[in-house]
């Protein structure tokens, strides 16, 4: 009866308090780095800075006579008998390659319509007779808030479209029905003394995360 | 069981119980994710009136309690009569990226990280290799000489891949053309994005971030409410205007005119005039069978 062996249970006592010492750092640990969560913070991304809200802006190009006139701004500009006399046509001046000399008091005037040179005389379109009117080659008279007419009369195509919408720019209602619509002028867009669409500077493209890789131009020689 | 078993076992349950709790403690973060009503919502095409108009009150309550604006959420249908096409002038594109950015203003894309749903391809004259366009270029000025500018968005297909794909039903085609991702229902799979052959759909990789003072309060239930991590979102030809009649945002802000947007069954809108006179010369990637509803052309 003697030779049974002595009782575990100290020895077992040991060890589960070693298990359960054990499960407690477990658990803390746990505990503490579920709470962190480190791995699933990564760091923020740096704010990407905002665009500029000038490129928000739907403003046209320049503004048109028909602008200024709505909005009641100064015309002065415009009055152009407060320094030309009436019923004295002014003479134009050429250079010796048939170049129009713009007159200082004008000199804010680029004239580039077209590339040819055979545009460079003012009464083209400015009614000689009267400064304050336009006038077309079939000799319509215009006034400056007409002026499409005015552009019409050379450009045909150009001016088909626009009648209808397809060239130049609209906004407000597709649907004529629900509201109303705004249609700009030939001016709005393109100076009358030189036309072409000014080039501007580009909104800011993709952001990149990462800089990016420079690519040699010429391909890298293997050979 | 002694004292000291009992204080052991003791520590050993508080320590596994809080153990357990701190790791279902991201669960307190769902609300941005999820919401009870959000989750039992029903699909779009079943809500009743009554209903969508519970759906488009807690959104607007949603939207107020986090960007402190209290917005108007509208659920527009397509009107009859009333299908939409886009026409793109490349003679008139100057690749100024304004678009790109009206776009982002009038959508409610996320800010930081960035989602663009127009990316303007610059591509050399004389070649149509998109594949290897450039959309980084960074020039003083555009446009540049010998080359011309491709702006690429949802081109709203008359045969749509990304609808084919999605598994859940949460993007569908609808009368007036437009192709429309309910939010709600998306589960984020990215499907439609391995699908669309334009690059045209976006994914939330994050929480959207949008400044507060740049937010478009006037919003639609398909259109630009703020989306939330893990939904997929893309061009819809801003909803929210078209469907009440307005312009698109990215027609308007074009400093060149080269947009023109408007109903093809018209036949004195501007767009069917172009597609009947103008050298309407491609439907990107015409040879995958898509049928885009964007259109590109030339004025000469």
């Amino acid at each position: 009866m003697d030779e049974r062996p002595p009782p575990a249970v100290p020895r077992n006592h040991t060890r589960t308090a070693r298990v359960l010492q054990a499960l407690i750092v477990l658990f803390g640990g746990l505990a503490v780095a579920f709470l962190l969560r480190p791995w699933a913070n990564p760091a923020p991304l740096a704010p990407i800075p905002l665009v500029d809200k000038a490129f928000l802006d739907t403003a046209t190009v320049r503004r048109s006579y028909a602008d200024l006139v709505s909005a009641k701004e100064d015309l002065s500009d415009f009055d152009c008998y407060a320094c030309h006399e009436k019923n004295k046509p002014p003479v134009l001046r050429y250079d010796a390659n048939r170049n129009l000399i713009v007159p200082q008091e004008h000199s804010d005037i680029v004239m580039g319509h077209g590339e040819h040179g055979r545009n460079n005389n003012c009464f083209n379109c400015h009614d000689e007779t009267n400064l304050e009117q336009l006038q077309t080659r079939d000799g319509r008279v215009l006034k400056f808030q007409d002026s499409p007419q005015l552009c019409g009369s050379c450009h045909g195509p150009t001016f088909e479209d626009w009648e209808v919408g397809a060239h130049g720019r609209i906004s407000g209602y597709w649907d004529r029905q629900l509201g109303p619509y705004k249609q700009q002028a030939c001016v709005n867009c393109h100076n009358p003394h030189s036309p072409r669409f000014p080039s501007r500077k580009p909104a800011p493209g993709p952001h990149l995360l990462r800089p990016p890789i420079a690519v040699p131009t010429e391909p890298a020689d293997v050979h | 069981m002694n004292r000291r078993s009992f204080l052991r076992t003791s520590a050993v349950l508080a320590s596994g119980l809080a153990a357990l709790a701190a790791s279902l403690s991201p669960l307190r973060d769902l609300g941005d994710y999820t919401t009870l009503d959000r989750f039992v919502q029903k699909y779009y095409k079943e809500l009743t009136p009554e209903e969508m108009a519970k759906v488009l009150k807690r959104i607007e309550a949603e939207v107020e309690r986090q960007y402190g604006i209290r917005p108007h959420v509208r659920d527009l249908k397509p009107m009859d009569g009333v299908e939409f096409v886009y026409a793109l002038n490349l003679t008139r594109c100057i690749g100024c990226r304004k678009c790109v950015h009206a776009c982002v203003q009038e959508n409610n894309q996320s800010r930081t990280p960035e989602i663009q749903y127009i990316r303007v391809l610059r591509l050399p004259h004389g070649s149509l290799d998109i594949d290897n366009a450039e959309h980084n270029y960074a020039p003083e000025s555009v446009p540049e000489k010998g080359y011309f500018y491709m702006p690429v968005q949802c081109q709203q297909c008359k045969n749509p891949p990304c609808v084919k794909v999605c598994p859940v039903h949460a993007t569908w085609q609808e009368t007036d053309g437009i192709t429309v991702i309910d939010y709600d229902w998306c589960i984020g799979c990215r499907y439609c994005e391995a699908a669309c052959p334009y690059w045209a759909r976006r994914f939330n990789f994050t929480k959207p971030s949008i400044p507060k003072d740049r937010l478009n309060p006037d919003m639609a239930y398909l259109g630009n409410r703020p989306r939330r991590q893990g939904v997929m979102e893309k061009c819809h030809f801003c909803i929210q205007r078209t469907r009440v009649g307005r312009y698109p945002a990215c027609l308007e802000v074009c400093p060149a005119g080269a947009r023109k947007f408007g109903n093809i069954l018209d036949p004195n809108s501007e767009v069917s005039y172009i597609l009947r006179t103008k050298r309407v010369f491609i439907q990107l990637k015409e040879e995958m069978g898509t049928s885009p509803r964007f259109f590109y052309y030339f004025d000469v």
